[in-house]
């Protein structure tokens, strides 16, 4: 048979190849000669025999696949290792909205009760209106007539009540699954009743820390089936209490439509608690939810979680352990530091900013939630949580595009379309995180490619801030750019959009409308500092500065080596209202010899200021209030003092501040977001024009 | 046959025992590529793995009614499964008569193996098994 020399390939995967392998060992033989013809009976033995070699060697890869979190490809393999890295792949998670609930017609001091699970519709939101649940039982007490739940967190979900009895010898593992895949574990409620008949019960929670536990824990553990439904098993009597024989476990969770339902508001109770008709306010709509979590997910977080070992020490830890919360809330972006890469420092702190999913900033019992629960239990004793909200910076793209006409059929308004496109998809895929950097050369050269017929194009930004002013509190706000502001020039300025309202300071009863702020177009100032263009020579005193101008009160002093040369000019008072400034140096009193030095003045230019105005009856620019913040043009932040409207003329009562750039490269750092605001129409402006022959 | 020797050499399908070595038999040369020949006529499309389209569909044509017709096409199967899949083979004469009593055909095969210019002949006797 085959020589000693003859090698056979092991590697190939494929039919023909295993079996041309073969081939190539019986070629060193002559004993059977006819491997190569089709009808031969050593042909049909090779085809078995490949048959049986490919069919053991896929089977084997497939395996060998699945052994490792890496290469797995199946949900079930990949959570079943994540569970050996003791991680729960995150369940979907429904969005939560908050309302008030108002009771009317009880009498005073009667005590009113929100059972659970009390229905709210949504009105319909992209065409659906959503169920959405409370999640805790609640009181309110009447009175004057009405009884008020306050700030009542709404679950989207459908609730369902699933019940299991415990026998030692039908379930020894004493688990038990929940039959639905898109259960939102975060909303288990899980009570043990010691026998069917008993009304007493207790309460389990979930837990993953094995090291706290004893026999006594009243503790279930949770994981993810190889058919995507849950189970939660419990205690052994060791780690976490033993269920009694006999005992019924009732588990409570909402059934979710992930983030499907993000955005539903305006909702309406179903039925009337009690006989008392009710009312809903809606506080906030509905935020976050999202899918289950998705193979590379679990892949990429399973391993940092096991890193991470339930300790936050790192910035990573941090990083991993939040996202890995059980609140039912998940992050597009975390960012973590210490507190003494703030300015000024502040020691022992250790800040972390989020961006919700869907949303863009958490409540504050979300937060609240998200130290007690998440963060405190595992960080070190010493370091202080402080949660920031995200500092969102707005991008306005202003876009004018030349395009052949000769080359394409798109009318103007496709290609406008798809130039609308690009900027949403270079947005999404480079904006919207923290640590980011906006370029906008890299958007125009995207934007020449995104079709063939576009010759050129231009993009201007406007960065923006967004806010919500007290309407009963004048304030002071500081809005970081992060970046470089141009001073003004003709309609290049800081301005702020929709109009505001304020009450008029000669006639309180009185409110003005139509009020806007504005950049002060000139802004004039004092001298920055001075320098010397020629030092002169021969003067024994210092000689004596005078600064001439528009501006007054600018006042300065030289100074000289022994050789008789001016070094420098110091600026003592730097004046006011000065447009233009010149030096002039002469020879101190009793300075004979002095001569020839010369200084140029630089005039202020860091900071400007921003004033009201609004046009009157007669459509005359009035200004109402000439000094009503500062800008930083150099550091990029913009400060209203005092900002008291008592209207924002805006459903939302939001507030845009829009300021031009001077570099059209912008990084975020620390808590601070560059993002396009999706709900804004007039995020992106474009203009197209065809180019005529 | 006797001035070609032992230039094909294939494996007994029958796995018989030479009776001297104990080895598994072989076939040699004519023999080997007659009993080729048979296979390839009774290997249906599909019935190899991967190779969907080696072997013949006469395994189907007995099925069908016994027509002069069917002659034909059974005899231009037989051509197109030899001339694809033997290329020892070059066809002399095939001709294919049906036999109504027994509801099958006679196949008489004629053909020169290599350059041998001795024809070699096969009959079978193509019947439908169930």
């Amino acid at each position: 048979m085959a020589g000693a020399n003859s090698n056979i390939q092991v590697t190939d995967l494929d039919f023909t190849s295993i079996k041309t392998n073969f081939v190539k060992f019986l070629q060193s033989q002559d004993t059977f000669k006819d491997y190569n013809f089709s009808g031969s009976a050593l042909s049909t033995l090779l085809d078995v025999l490949t048959y049986n070699t490919q069919y053991n060697a896929y089977y084997l890869n497939m395996v060998a696949n699945e052994m490792f979190l890496d290469s797995a490809l199946l949900r079930s393999s990949i959570v079943s290792h994540a569970k050996l890295l003791d991680y729960v792949p995150k369940s979907v998670s429904s969005p939560v909205a908050k309302v008030n609930v108002i009771a009317r017609g009880g009498a005073n001091n009667t005590t009113l009760t929100l059972p659970r699970y009390s229905t709210f519709v949504s009105k319909a939101s992209k065409g659906q209106s959503y169920t959405f649940v409370n999640t805790d039982t609640l009181n309110a007490t009447f009175y004057n007539n009405t009884a008020t739940f306050n700030d009542v967190t709404l679950k989207q979900g459908t609730p369902t009540t699933l019940t299991f009895n415990y026998s030692s010898t039908g379930n020894p593992s004493a688990s038990f699954e929940l039959p639905n895949t898109n259960t939102d574990t975060s909303t288990l409620l899980v009570e043990v009743y010691p026998n069917p008949s008993s009304s007493a019960f207790d309460v389990y929670t979930p837990t993953t820390n094995f090291l706290t536990l004893n026999g006594n824990s009243l503790v279930y553990f949770l994981e993810e089936t190889a058919t995507e439904t849950y189970r939660i098993s419990f205690g052994d009597g060791i780690l976490g209490k033993k269920l009694t024989d006999g005992s019924r476990i009732v588990v409570y969770c909402l059934i979710s439509k992930g983030s499907d339902a993000a955005g539903a508001n305006n909702f309406v109770l179903t039925s009337n608690i009690g006989n008392y008709s009710t009312s809903t306010i809606s506080l906030l709509a509905a935020e976050g939810g999202g899918p289950k979590e998705s193979i590379a997910s679990i892949k990429y977080q399973a391993p940092k979680s096991y890193s991470a070992q339930n300790r936050a020490v790192t910035k990573q830890d941090y990083i991993t352990l939040i996202q890995q919360n059980n609140l039912g809330v998940t992050f597009d972006a975390v960012n973590v530091w210490g507190g003494e890469e703030n300015d000024p420092p502040v020691y022992g702190q250790v800040f972390i900013a989020l961006k919700p999913s869907g949303g863009y900033t958490l409540t504050e019992i979300q937060k609240q939630k998200l130290i007690q629960n998440v963060i405190k239990p595992i960080s070190v004793m010493t370091v202080e949580p402080t949660l920031v909200d995200p500092d969102y910076t707005y991008i306005q793209f202003n876009s004018n595009v030349l395009y052949d006409p000769n080359k394409t059929n798109l009318t103007a308004a496709q290609i406008q379309n798809i130039v609308s496109n690009t900027i949403n998809k270079f947005a999404q895929s480079t904006l919207n995180t923290f640590n980011s950097t906006f370029s906008s050369s890299d958007l125009t050269t995207e934007i020449s490619k995104a079709d063939p017929s576009i010759i050129t194009n231009e993009l201007s930004i406007r960065v923006q801030k967004k806010f919500y002013p007290n309407l009963t509190t004048p304030t002071t706000y500081n809005f970081y750019f992060g970046v470089p502001l141009q001073r003004s020039t003709f309609l290049s300025g800081v301005t702020t959009a929709p109009a505001l309202q304020f009450r008029n300071p000669v006639n309180l009863l009185e409110n003005i409308d139509g009020i806007y702020v504005e950049e002060v177009p000139v802004t004039s100032g004092g001298i920055e500092s001075i320098s010397v263009i020629n030092p002169g020579f021969g003067y024994s005193i210092a000689p004596v500065v005078t600064i001439l101008g528009d501006g007054t009160g600018a006042t300065a002093e030289a100074f000289i080596n022994t050789k008789g040369n001016i070094t420098s000019i110091n600026v003592l008072n730097s004046g006011i209202n000065y447009t233009s400034a010149l030096v002039s140096i002469s020879a101190a009193a009793g300075d004979t010899t002095g001569q020839n030095g010369g200084a140029t003045v630089s005039l202020q230019g860091q900071y400007g200021t921003l004033r009201t105005y609004y046009n009157n009856n007669q459509d005359a620019k009035t200004i109402f209030n000439t000094n009503v913040g500062t800008i930083d043009y150099v550091n990029g932040i913009i400060k209203l003092s005092g900002f008291g409207p008592i209207q924002v003329d805006n459903p939302l009562g939001q507030l845009t501040i829009s300021a031009t750039p001077t570099s059209t490269i912008i990084s975020s750092s620390y808590n601070r977001i560059v993002t396009l605001d999706p709900f804004d129409p007039n995020a992106i402006n474009i203009t197209v024009t065809a180019k005529t022959t | 046959m006797a001035n070609i020797t032992n230039v094909y050499s294939d494996i007994d399908l029958t796995f018989s025992r030479q009776p001297i070595t104990g080895d598994v038999s072989l076939v040699l040369d004519n023999r080997a590529v007659i009993s080729s020949v048979r296979n390839l006529l009774q290997t249906n499309f599909y019935d190899r793995p991967w190779q969907p389209s080696l072997g013949s569909n006469v395994n189907a044509l007995l099925f069908e009614n016994i027509t002069p017709l069917m002659e034909t096409t059974i005899e231009q199967e037989i051509r197109n499964v030899i001339n694809n899949f033997e290329p020892r083979v070059k066809i002399d004469k095939i001709n294919v008569s049906a036999n109504t009593q027994e509801d099958g055909y006679n196949i008489t095969l004629q053909f020169f193996i290599g350059n041998n210019t001795q024809a070699t002949q096969i009959s079978v006797f193509l019947e439908r098994t169930r």
